[in-house]
């Protein structure tokens, strides 16, 4: 198991001084009733939204406010003990686990810190709920672009960890692209705020380097974003297909036209199956073998135009029917059953893996067949629901955990898919970040000198390796580094 | 200054690993268009990635391209021009400038409103360290989170870091309507407020909008008199709302697309080139110190971005101007000021952008012997 | 490697209620969509006291990795208000609902429930007992004890100024203006569940349901023999005496053939119909109840349909906030709105989080009084933000609970019935037609 790593990371000791002593300390700054400290109340804190990893931290910490968080940190510093920091615990790669560690639960920096709507930013605590933000600026026309499809529950801090993406970053660019400055504390307990709102930013984009580093290099205390005008117009089509290939060939015809849609979504016949039937239904054809969902937006003039040439091109390539939602209800409704698509699965079967692969969009449709090839193969149950729009795939497999045959299949099949996607010349994660559950596939894109680049960047922000130990990079890529001949100074020294 | 040029990342690799040996610092180069940006390089020997060059991989329908760093952007300009297609990188200077270099210095033109910078444009990197190490990060799909973000730490590192070898980059398709319009304006701190105002309320994003002072119009559309110059693009219908939305400004007069190569390369080689800029909101303040540090400087020309809250100062060189501007640039700045292109001695009016307890890390662990473009970025802690 | 973990599937309370309900444990696939849904955990934040951490305890239950004894699971079941909100977002249909009530009963053959819950209870059981308790709380609204003692610290003072809400409540259809009820009948036969807390408190609103009914065309009756719903002891785990009342209801309504069974408490509402499943093991009675449950409405829903009818201006703001049990429990949304909006008019004015749970919940402000008031106070701040006249919502315990609220904070704000609205309007046209005719009919 990946997680067995987090026992070689550096600060092995640290372990065993999270004790009733520092449960007792951490109280003092959060008050008792924000420390959990017996195994019964950490239980729901023993998993993210990707249900087949468990780890179970030591202990539980839930500051209330920015000046708690910093003291928390400073704490667990001057003990020397691993953290974890955690948002809405929604990831997809188990990102969010403690194994045996501390567990710093940022839920509870909920506060709005400043908008300003002139400029098209705010600048929120990392507790804030991705919707929240945009409902909080929606009455000056305003939003924020990256939408993940757990935008109702998980947290812009979390956001900024994962470097989440969504429906609608195919336009609008993906969490990276809409931040501008941080505040963070790193795992030293050292203050610094990177980026920054007056004016250009230049030299090292530290932001750049923090967005996407999934709790490694320490915790944002306040995040600057950026905001997007509403459109002034939305169009939503619904396009249905008799085949997988036709819906594929007909997103890369949309893309060719120079039109880039709001979002681009496919959907296959057993997603669709399982969102019609739970209570999210929203009217996708069930006996279609692929569905695009394509949103059109921005000023209404030329709009139509727009959504015309989607729909031709749509029917030429095949669709039986296209659907325009006619008005906001139906709008949600068609959106809903996309967004809500990965906890339908929980209908299919008790278990479910995600996966998040990245290939190029030219390879969509022969990376599809072989995806079912492989579900066939191996007698698993995949559902694909993804980023069309960029070749990001959702293969969902859908299976009983208690059935140890059935779940060692399905961990084949989830090996061969993701080297399949990798073959195709595409990436592990699009989307949800490596954490646990992918790091056994970075060796597959990464050679041990980019492995130990990325080590050397998680030194940079924390040398202690204390902040979400045994994520991201596998432990063993930093000691390679380390023995480069190139590194130690005096082997290249003439 | 030797020069040694590279065909190859494992070149590329031998070479740091041989000037590491030797210890000697390297001033990393593109073409060699724009050598005179950023501070002085205390370096004797130069490494050209010029020869590395050309496209490795370009798929036209997953609008992505990989080319080698030393591609130039007129190579890349060209080729993806067959398929309807376009980098949206358009920095100063001309197409003659590598792809490599635009990454490294993250240089972006007036394309920026719209598009980005390079970090939002490139989508993987390979680069070989300053410990001699080949990596890859990022990739070829236009959506990857596998791994920290070294392509973002890259871009815009100056090669302090790194020396780049290849890049991946998004490409977007051309609009069906692509139109230049300029639109006269006062050219007073107000009017560029009202600009400004204008491109906020507006349901959408012109792919360009730069406002030219007087001078500097007459250099590009042969027009003395400070105009907003906008590029508006899209279906013919949204391109003739736009336009028409534009009438509050002023009478939008179509103009030749000519002018945005003729901005580009409006600026003499020797001249001394910075920008200043604050939040959008404040553009008009922002033109205003420009003016005011511009001020008697003969041949002095102003742009500014308002959409990104940047005005950009172009001043040719001279002994008198060089006196003049550095003591105008003494007092203290009311705006952040980012230098491009000037001699040594007016430097020190600018900051130190390496200057970080992370800058100064980051150095020492990607480049520990300081051995590629050392100051220029500044010194590190 | 990165393994899916095999889970391994024991069944640590065999025959419990909860083992019956692992199908709805297993749909969860934690998402956690749940969280910003769930009132505890938006006022507490701590995932213990969200479905999604609720779940897992009962998971651990099943799995042996807890004893029904355990604090933990004590505690955090204790404290789920039973809203049902979290259904609302469920994307994988979670029937917390069942869950919850399958957990407190498999609890209960634990421990006992608590002395407080299970004497309230035994009231709500008895119908002498309640006729006495509602008659003494009567007594006291009318004495003007109930409001002197308001602000009392403490359940005491609390549930004294529930019962000072419900003299402002009621009292706002006591305006002159009365009418027939007009309506031809056509609609069918609908029998009025009464309600224990309804008829006890809400006598007016009970009348202003027949009267509005009436007016749009439905037949009303009030079947003999019918006793408290139940869903108070379902809630707490006493399926025992829920099943009990049930029963004597099911017959009760039998009795009258009706069409449909009104209920204007949408707690009483969303137990009714939720009968069929409350005796899905007993073949006996499994039948009569579906067919029940099937016929019960909320008094919104018949009047929606029926238009409603049009009646005499109301020139108030109000502000809708949604009753748990009618929009989570039984997926009531727009009815409601579509009575208030047949008001001419009639304001709506938003409110902020009118989907949250007020915390009331059934007898959960007296047994949970520290976490309910948390939960109020958010809610009370929303109210407070609107320029509202009044709260309208359709289930007494909220009309109670924000009443109570309200009267503590010294708001000029109150609750109300929305059938008393309607009423108002009626009440309105109806004297603004007699006034034409230049006399008072009737």
């Amino acid at each position: 198991m990946a997680a067995t790593s987090v026992a070689s990371a550096p600060s092995v000791s640290a372990t065993s001084s999270i004790d009733q002593a520092l449960a007792d300390r951490l109280a003092a700054i959060v008050g008792a009733r924000r420390v959990l400290f017996r195994p019964s109340e950490l239980l729901t804190y023993t998993a993210d939204a990707l249900p087949s990893y468990f780890k179970q931290p030591a202990l539980a910490v839930f500051p209330g406010t920015r000046d708690e968080v910093v003291a928390v940190v400073r704490e667990l510093a001057a003990c020397g003990v691993p953290f974890v920091p955690r948002g809405a615990g929604t990831g997809l790669s188990g990102g969010a686990l403690a194994d045996g560690v501390v567990l710093v639960g940022l839920n509870r920096l909920t506060r709005v810190i400043s908008v300003d709507p002139d400029n098209m930013m705010a600048t929120v605590e990392p507790g804030v709920v991705n919707v929240a933000l945009s409902r909080a600026v929606g009455a000056y026309g305003l939003h924020y672009a990256p939408d993940p499809s757990s935008q109702a529950a998980c947290t812009i801090g979390g956001n900024v960890a994962e470097n989440a993406g969504g429906p609608h970053c195919l336009k609008y660019g993906v969490t990276t692209n809409h931040i501008l400055a941080l505040e963070v504390i790193l795992p030293s307990g050292e203050i610094v705020t990177l980026g920054g709102t007056d004016g250009e930013n230049e030299g090292y984009d530290l932001v750049g380097a923090f967005v996407g580093s999934e709790g490694c290099f320490g915790i944002a205390l306040a995040i600057t974003v950026r905001l997007s005008r509403n459109p002034e117009g939305v169009r939503t089509l619904l396009a249905d297909f008799m085949s997988i290939d036709a819906a594929a060939q007909t997103v890369s015809a949309i893309v060719a036209t120079g039109i880039i849609p709001a979002a681009l979504e496919m959907i296959d016949q057993a997603t669709i199956r399982a969102v019609e039937s739970s209570i999210y239904a929203a009217g996708y054809p069930t006996d279609a073998a692929a569905a695009l969902l394509i949103e059109l937006d921005g000023a209404i003039a030329g709009l139509e135009h727009d959504v015309e040439t989607v729909e031709t091109l749509c029917r030429a390539n095949g669709a039986r029917t296209v659907r325009i939602a006619r008005d906001e209800v139906e709008r949600t409704r068609l959106w809903q059953g996309r967004k809500k698509a990965f906890g339908a699965m929980g209908r299919v079967s008790s278990h479910l893996v995600v996966q998040d692969a990245v290939v190029p969009r030219t390879k969509l449709p022969e990376v599809l067949a072989q995806i079912h090839r492989v579900s066939q193969q191996n007698r698993v149950k995949v559902c694909n629901v993804f980023h069309a729009g960029d070749g990001n795939l959702h293969p969902n497999i859908a299976y009983d955990a208690s059935d140890a045959d059935e779940t060692a299949r399905v961990h084949v099949a989830m090996r061969e898919i993701m080297t399949l996607c990798v073959d195709a010349g595409g990436t592990i994660t699009g989307e949800h970040g490596v954490g646990l559950d992918k790091i056994a596939y970075m060796e597959l894109i990464f050679s041990p000198e980019s492995l130990a680049a990325m080590c050397t960047l998680r030194e940079v922000f924390d040398p202690e390796r204390r902040s979400n130990p045994g994520k991201v990079v596998p432990v063993h890529s930093c000691r390679e580094w380390h023995m480069s001949p190139a590194a130690r100074p005096s082997a290249s020294l003439a | 200054m030797t020069t040694s040029s590279i065909s190859s990342a494992a070149h590329l690799r031998d070479c740091i690993r041989d000037a590491s040996v030797r210890g000697t610092p390297l001033r990393i180069t593109g073409a060699g268009t724009w050598l005179d940006a950023g501070r002085p390089v205390r370096s004797v020997e130069s490494l050209s990635i010029q020869g590395l060059s050309g496209i490795v991989d370009y798929v036209p329908g997953d609008l992505t391209l990989t080319a080698r760093a030393g591609t130039t952007l007129g190579e890349i300009r060209h080729e993806t021009g067959k398929h309807n297609q376009w980098l949206a990188l358009d920095p100063h200077g001309s197409d003659k400038g590598t792809l490599g270099a635009t990454i490294a210095t993250a240089s972006a033109g007036p394309l920026a409103s719209a598009f980005g910078t390079p970090r939002d444009l490139v989508l993987g990197l390979e680069f070989v360290t300053g410990t001699g190490s080949i990596a890859r990060a990022g990739g070829r799909v236009v959506k990857n989170v596998a791994g920290f973000d070294l392509t973002r730490l890259m871009t815009g590192a100056w090669g302090t870091l790194a020396v780049l070898s290849e890049a991946t980059v998004r490409l977007h398709a051309c609009p069906q309507v692509d139109e230049t319009i300029a639109v006269a304006i006062a050219g007073d701190s107000e009017s560029l407020d009202r600009t400004r105002q204008l491109l906020r309320r507006l349901a959408f994003t012109p792919y360009a909008c730069e406002v030219l002072s007087g001078p500097l119009a007459m250099s590009v559309l042969g027009r003395d008199e400070p105009v907003a110059l906008f590029r508006l693009a899209g279906n013919i219908e949204s391109v003739t709302a736009q336009r028409a939305s534009l009438l509050e400004l002023g009478q939008p007069v179509d103009v030749s697309s000519e002018a945005w190569t003729s901005l580009r390369a409006a600026e003499p080689t020797d001249a001394i080139v910075f920008r200043l800029s604050r939040h959008p909101s404040e553009i008009g303040t922002t033109w205003d110190e420009a003016v005011r540090l511009v001020d008697g400087a003969p041949g002095a020309l102003l742009h500014a971005t308002p959409a990104r809250g940047i005005v950009r100062c172009i001043l040719p060189s001279s002994e008198p101007t060089m006196a003049r501007i550095g003591s105008a640039l003494a007092a203290p700045p009311q705006s952040k000021r980012v230098g491009e292109r000037m001699p040594e001695r007016l430097w020190s009016a600018f900051p130190n952008r390496a200057n970080s307890e992370i800058g100064g890390r980051l150095k020492q662990a990607f480049d520990p012997r300081g051995l590629l473009n050392p100051g220029i970025l500044g010194n590190t802690v | 490697m990165s393994t899916p973990v095999v889970v391994p599937r024991e069944r640590a309370l065999p025959d419990s209620p909860l083992a019956k309900v692992q199908a709805g444990i297993d749909a969860c696939v934690h998402c956690g969509f749940c969280l910003q849904a769930c009132p505890t955990y938006l006022t507490l934040e701590d995932e213990n006291d969200s479905p999604r951490g609720r779940i897992v305890l009962m998971r651990s239950l099943l799995e042996g990795t807890l004893t029904p004894t355990n604090d933990s699971v004590e505690t955090h079941i204790a404290r789920c208000l039973g809203c049902r909100a979290c259904e609302t977002v469920c994307p994988s249909g979670v029937p917390y609902g069942h869950l919850l009530e399958a957990t407190r009963a498999t609890l209960a053959r634990s421990r006992p429930i608590p002395r407080i819950a299970r004497a309230i209870l035994a009231v709500f059981s008895r119908r002498s007992l309640l006729s006495l308790a509602m008659f003494g709380g009567r007594v006291m609204r009318a004495t003007g004890i109930a409001r002197l003692m308001s602000g009392l610290p403490g359940r005491i003072g609390f549930a004294m100024a529930m019962l000072t809400s419900t003299d402002r409540a009621s009292s706002s259809s006591d305006e002159p203006g009365e009418y027939l009820s007009r309506g031809n009948g056509t609609r069918g036969n609908v029998s009025l569940l009464t309600g224990c807390v309804m008829e006890g408190l809400f006598a007016g609103t009970n009348a202003a349901t027949e009267r509005t009914l009436a007016v749009n065309d439905y037949l009303v009756a009030r079947p003999a023999g019918q006793v408290c719903c139940g869903a108070l002891h379902a809630h707490a785990g006493d399926d025992e005496a829920a099943c009990e009342l049930a029963r004597s209801n099911i017959a009760a309504f039998e009795r009258e053939q009706c069409d449909y069974v009104c209920v204007n408490a949408a707690g009483c509402g969303a137990m009714m119909k939720e009968y069929g499943h409350l005796f899905a093991d007993d073949p006996e009675w499994h039948e009569r109840a579906k067919t029940l449950s099937a016929k019960v409405r909320d008094v919104t829903e018949l009047l929606s349909v029926a238009g409603p009818k049009r009646g005499g201006s109301v020139p108030i703001r109000v502000a809708y906030d949604a009753p748990c049990h009618l929009l989570h429990a039984q997926r009531v949304s727009s009815p409601p709105l579509d009575v208030l909006r047949a008001i001419p008019d009639l304001e709506l004015v938003p409110l902020v989080e009118s989907d949250v749970c007020c915390g009331s919940a059934g007898i959960y402000n007296l047994v949970e009084p520290e976490t309910s008031n948390v939960v109020l106070d958010r809610k009370l701040e929303n109210i407070e933000q609107t320029n509202a006249d009044v709260v309208a919502t359709g289930n007494p315990g909220c009309m109670m609970q924000i009443g109570a609220g309200l009267v503590r904070s010294g708001s000029r704000k109150s609750t109300v019935h929305l059938v008393d609205l309607l009423d108002r309007s009626y009440r309105r046209a109806a004297r603004d037609s007699d006034g034409k005719r230049g006399g008072r009919a009737k």
